[in-house]
């Protein structure tokens, strides 16, 4: 019988332009539904969901950021602390794909070292408005080394599988490097935890 | 006994032992008794290992043997071993890993090793907290110098998890130990707290594998967490969740389990009792055998230590049912009283939650002669608590026997794995099995008539004046408690050896002292029944066969379940995130002019559903939340559900951040971050356009302007200021103006009209006046200044007051301190000003000499003058002190007293 509620709390990090739809995509995945209404994120937002993995129960808690330029600087304070980021572009939107080296970049320069990273070709629904190439996704991601799905919030195409495998990367990392002491594990994801909402304060 | 106080003695001052555990070291061949100690320094923490004589009442009981600081590298796991028969509930074990060292320990079972445990746990969650901060340690030098370690500890391969053979006979210097060896296991078993853990222990040390029928079986071989605190009030909603719908999830499955009762009258084991306990056709599910009477000498009365213990335990391990193996769960005992709880093999991964109770109602109603041991654990889904209880002996005493009852049934309290729920009674369990010799007799009949119905077998008549039944049917007792149809005859009194009854002078009456209750659903009795052939005592041994009904868990509705249960909290979660919403997230501030007063307000409404904290947090490597210019009042606060907040955005240019703004090198633009605490961050978006003035613009840039200042392109008076940064002694002024034209229209106004003007430079201006000074000032419109003296006056001090350079540079403010004394030193030093500089200088200088003349009028001398002006014209690039203050004003009265004489 179970007794805890979850082992690990695993923080993940929605980015890309503004209007590829990050937060549809956590919307999808923490509350399954989708809203079509275009309402602009000005700042970041968070919801949790938990999930079991590897008979581990995690808690993973995701931040939606903004994607509009003029809040880039201050939304990469908020990569720090971070052990996933889903980076997201918008496959009928050229500029929105042109922009992820830029994306990358900060990544490199603001999050932990050791963060986990997965490319998202959202909108992958609207096929008749497609710009970006399938393949262009996959090239810049094999390029960068991390993984690639083409998603779409709307349709409930690859939302849950992006996630689950992100969390599942995780916990291998998280596992690797912990080995045997679980405990030592759920110590430090809780003071991860307490650390970003340090940052907040 | 409280522990720690022995260890604190050896300690130093600001040391603390925090909380102390006596525990076994599991050593190659054996194990040895330590005592453990969280000692905590300055918010640094570590765990001193002492060996130890008896239970450690001073500092000289204990021996530091190792001393493990808890750092990174410190963990504390615990494990269930696999080549150790795993018992369900038993001692807690421990593995502690620290650098390249391991050591183990097993802690007695209970709610102290789990306080002590969850008091490591937090001193390690200290120590990650402050990553990367690591602890230093420094106060554990002086200890690990001293620290005797006979042998020491050995670092061992994590791979072998056990510790390399010590020799006990090292530990030397502990004194007279030989002696002490002995006499700790007697004042060990005397102490009071948790006798029978102690018991316990010897079960483990000594072989329990040939007792116990069974060597594969692990319960749970991994490692397991030790529950974190932090988390617990979602653990205990989900706990509470899955209580509620525990229907679902589960179905009722019968198991049998085999109850037996044997009072032994102090004797040892002396034939098999297989044909008691594995008297069923099929072998039961569970076995919970109860004894009254174990051992009936002093020696056991006062250190609760008895030889019989192993005696009885192996004797029940052998008369088990031999179709199955069995797991000893747990054995319990309380001087005489013992009660051993088996299970099938299989059946042992699903029992949990044990614990084990005792309580005396024997002498002083405290004593452990008479009284009750209790088991209680969670089978499957099923809470089930077994009493074994032995009470009050007589005839007579019936209704002390229901005084026993009442006070065993109030004073056996149950340990909850949460520390924070109240402990469980027995009658809080849905199934309570109850047995023992409980003493009731026969009454009102004589012993030859009882002795005759016993032949007819009408045990009818002789059950009706059964005192148990009379008191039961009278509810004075074992309330809804059942027992099924006596069909044997009275178990008590007989001689020894024999069937025959009690020949001996009292020449009792015979009894069904020894009985077995249950209290519960679902619980359907196969067999009731004595077992006459056993001979050991003066009482026949009693079982009966339950089938029970227990709730077990379906895996995967449970699953689903479970899954509802935390996807409802996961929204609950998400919904109790606080929330609110802004009336506007831009601002916009148009046209916004030097030290004027704008404010826009932003509304904050708490949408969500709970209470939330607001608060504009600084921004990283900003050092305040917002620009200067900017504030937001309130800039914190709290909101209740469905409240509002007005929050002022003010916006003000003062002399300060004008200069920057006015040379296009800032803009009114800012990022707030409005941040809820545990919750989301708004971002607000401030911005706005800034019309330049001549308030705050350089005395060079403004030589530079011909024309008002609103009516050059920005781009002109960039190129100026930085010009005026970059060249300040260019002699490049051709086309340049003497003195800003600005300083001359507030000053030529004010000789032309304000030169008697009473007060003048006393009296403060008008605020809506100064800002139709400053338009006009700034936008050449109207021709003539607007305003009254007094307005106008005010706005040249304003003027001069926020000139990013002063009228006396800064570069020049030291050496008007220096010679300040001497007049002809300080026009010098006006002489070596740039240019435009030294114009305004003396421009400003012989307007306050004329004003001068007219003191009479304007009631100004040299003081009242060089006090307001020299503030203005020299000011310090730091803090002005008083010294320094009346230095300048000396130095710039040279410049007044001139030409008056």
């Amino acid at each position: 019988m179970a007794k805890k509620t979850y082992d690990l709390l695993f923080k993940l990090l929605l980015i890309g332009d503004s209007g590829v739809g990050k937060t549809c995509v956590l919307f999808r995945f923490s509350d399954d539904a989708f809203n079509t209404t275009f309402i602009s994120t000005i700042g970041i937002d968070f919801k949790i969901k938990t999930v079991e993995l590897q008979g581990k129960r995690i808690k993973l808690q995701i931040w939606d950021t903004a994607g509009q330029e003029r809040f880039h600087t201050i939304t990469t304070s908020y990569y720090r602390g971070a052990m996933g980021i889903l980076l997201v572009y918008d496959i009928t939107n050229a500029k929105s794909f042109e922009n992820i080296s830029k994306w990358l970049r900060n990544i490199e320069e603001h999050a932990n070292e050791d963060v986990e990273r997965m490319l998202l070709g959202n909108k992958c629904d609207m096929e008749d408005m497609r710009v970006v190439l399938k393949a262009k996704g996959e090239q810049i991601a094999s390029e960068h080394n991390i993984r690639f799905f083409e998603t779409s919030a709307k349709a409930n195409i690859n939302i849950e599988k992006a996630f689950l495998t992100l969390a599942e990367d995780i916990l291998r990392k998280v596992s690797h490097v912990y080995g045997k002491y679980s405990i030592l594990v759920y110590c430090i994801s809780s003071t991860v935890y307490k650390t970003c909402c340090g940052l907040m304060k | 006994m409280d522990q720690s106080v022995a260890i604190q003695e050896t300690l130093d001052d600001g040391e603390n032992c925090l909380i102390a555990v006596q525990c076994l070291l599991l050593l190659d061949n054996g194990t040895e008794s330590r005592l453990l100690g969280l000692v905590e320094h300055i918010k640094e923490h570590a765990l001193f290992m002492f060996m130890h004589r008896r239970m450690a009442i001073t500092g000289s009981d204990v021996t530091l043997q190792k001393i493990i600081p808890i750092s990174y590298d410190f963990s504390v796991v615990e494990v269930s071993s696999p080549e150790e028969l795993a018992v369900v509930g038993a001692d807690t074990r421990l593995r502690v890993t620290f650098l390249n060292e391991e050591i183990e320990f097993k802690l007695p079972f209970g709610s102290h090793t789990r306080l002590f445990l969850s008091e490591v746990n937090r001193a390690w969650c200290d120590v990650c907290e402050q990553y990367p901060k690591s602890p230093k340690f420094d106060w554990l030098t002086k200890y690990q110098k001293s620290a005797k370690e006979p042998g020491s500890l050995p670092s061992i391969a994590a791979s072998t998890g056990k510790i390399a053979k010590r020799e006990r006979s090292h530990s030397a210097d502990t004194r007279g130990h030989k002696e002490d060896k002995h006499t700790n296991s007697s004042t060990d078993k005397a102490r009071g707290e948790g006798a029978h853990e102690n018991s316990q222990e010897r079960v483990k040390g000594e072989g329990r594998n040939e007792l116990v029928r069974l060597s594969t079986h692990t319960v749970s071989n991994k490692a397991q967490m030790l529950t974190m605190p932090q988390f617990g009030l979602r653990d205990t909603l989900i706990k509470c969740e899955l209580l509620k719908n525990e229907d679902a999830y589960t179905y009722i499955e019968n198991f049998s389990f085999f109850l037996g009762t044997y009072n032994v009258n102090g004797q040892t084991p002396k034939e098999s009792l297989r044909s008691w306990l594995g008297c069923t056709p099929q072998p039961p599910d569970l076995y919970c055998i109860g004894f009254q009477e174990l051992d009936l000498s002093k020696e056991v009365f006062f250190f609760n230590d008895t030889p019989k213990e192993q005696e009885w335990m192996k004797a029940v391990s052998e008369g088990l049912h031999s179709d199955a193996k069995y797991a000893l769960v747990k054995l319990v005992r309380l001087v005489g009283i013992m009660l051993l709880f088996y299970v099938k093999k299989e059946h042992a991964e699903h029992i949990s939650d044990m614990e084990a109770e005792t309580v005396g109602t024997g002498i002083m109603g405290r004593m452990g002669n008479k009284g009750a041991v209790a088991v209680r654990f969670r089978f499957h889904n099923s809470d089930v608590c077994v009493v074994n209880a032995h009470l009050a002996a007589h005839v007579e005493e019936y209704e002390r026997r229901n005084q026993d009852y009442r006070d065993i049934c109030s004073r056996m309290l149950f340990r909850q794995l949460d520390p924070t729920l109240s402990p469980l009674t027995i009658m809080k369990h849905s199934i309570v099995l109850w047995l023992g010799d409980l003493n009731y007799r026969i009454s009102d009949l004589e012993v030859d008539h009882v002795k005759d119905l016993i032949m007819k077998k009408d045990f009818e008549t002789l059950h009706n004046h059964d005192q148990l039944k009379r008191q039961m049917d009278e509810e004075a007792v074992f309330v809804d408690f059942l027992e099924g149809e006596i069909e044997f005859q009275p178990t008590y009194k007989y001689d020894m050896g024999s069937d025959k009854w009690d020949t001996s002078e009292k020449c009792r009456v015979p009894a069904w002292c020894d009985r077995i209750l249950w209290k519960g659903k679902n619980i359907t009795q196969r067999h009731y029944r004595s077992h006459m052939t056993l001979r050991t005592s003066d009482h026949k041994p009693v079982s009966s066969l339950l089938e029970i009904g227990i709730k077990v868990v379906n895996e995967e509705s449970y699953k689903r379940t479970l899954e509802d249960i935390v996807r409802s909290l996961d929204k609950l979660e998400n919904e109790c995130i606080p929330s609110v919403c802004l009336s506007k997230s831009e601002f916009h501030f148009k046209d916004v002019k030097f030290m004027q007063h704008r404010a826009e307000t932003l509304t904050l409404h708490n949408d969500g559903q709970v209470p939330c904290k607001f608060e504009f947090i600084k921004k990283l490597d900003e050092p305040a939340y917002c620009k200067p210019w900017l504030t937001a009042n309130p800039s914190r606060g709290f909101l209740a559900q469905g409240d509002s907040v007005d929050i002022d955005l003010e916006l003000f240019v003062n002399r300060s951040t004008a200069p920057e703004l006015n040379s296009g090198q800032q803009q009114l633009e800012d990022i707030l971050i409005l941040h809820l605490e545990r919750g989301k961050d708004f971002f607000i978006s401030i911005s706005g356009s800034y019309l330049s003035s001549c308030f705050g613009s350089s005395i060079h840039t403004l030589c530079q302007l011909k024309e008002p200042i609103q009516d050059m392109p920005l781009e002109t008076i960039r190129e100026l200021s930085l010009m005026a940064t970059s060249e300040t002694n260019s002699p490049d002024t051709e086309k340049a103006l003497d003195i800003p034209k600005e300083l001359w229209m507030m000053v030529d106004h004010l000789y032309r009209n304000a030169s008697k003007q009473e007060d003048l430079f006393q009296q403060p201006g008008l605020r809506s006046e100064f800002e139709e000074i400053r338009d006009c000032l700034d936008t050449g419109m109207p021709d003539t200044l607007p305003g009254s003296n007094h307005s106008v006056a005010e706005a040249l001090l304003l003027f001069l007051d926020a000139l990013p350079e002063p009228v006396i540079p800064f570069s020049f403010y030291q050496q008007c301190l220096e010679c300040y004394f001497t007049s002809g030193q300080c026009k010098m030093i006006i002489s070596m000003l740039p240019q435009c500089h030294k114009n305004v200088f003396n421009y400003v200088t012989a307007f306050l000499r004329e004003l001068l003349k007219n003191s009479a009028h304007n009631r100004l001398d040299v003081n009242i003058l060089a006090t307001v002006f020299a503030a203005l014209l020299i000011r310090s690039p730091t803090k002005q002190d008083i010294m320094e203050k009346r230095k300048t004003q000396e130095f710039f009265q040279h410049f007044l007293v001139q030409e008056t004489h």
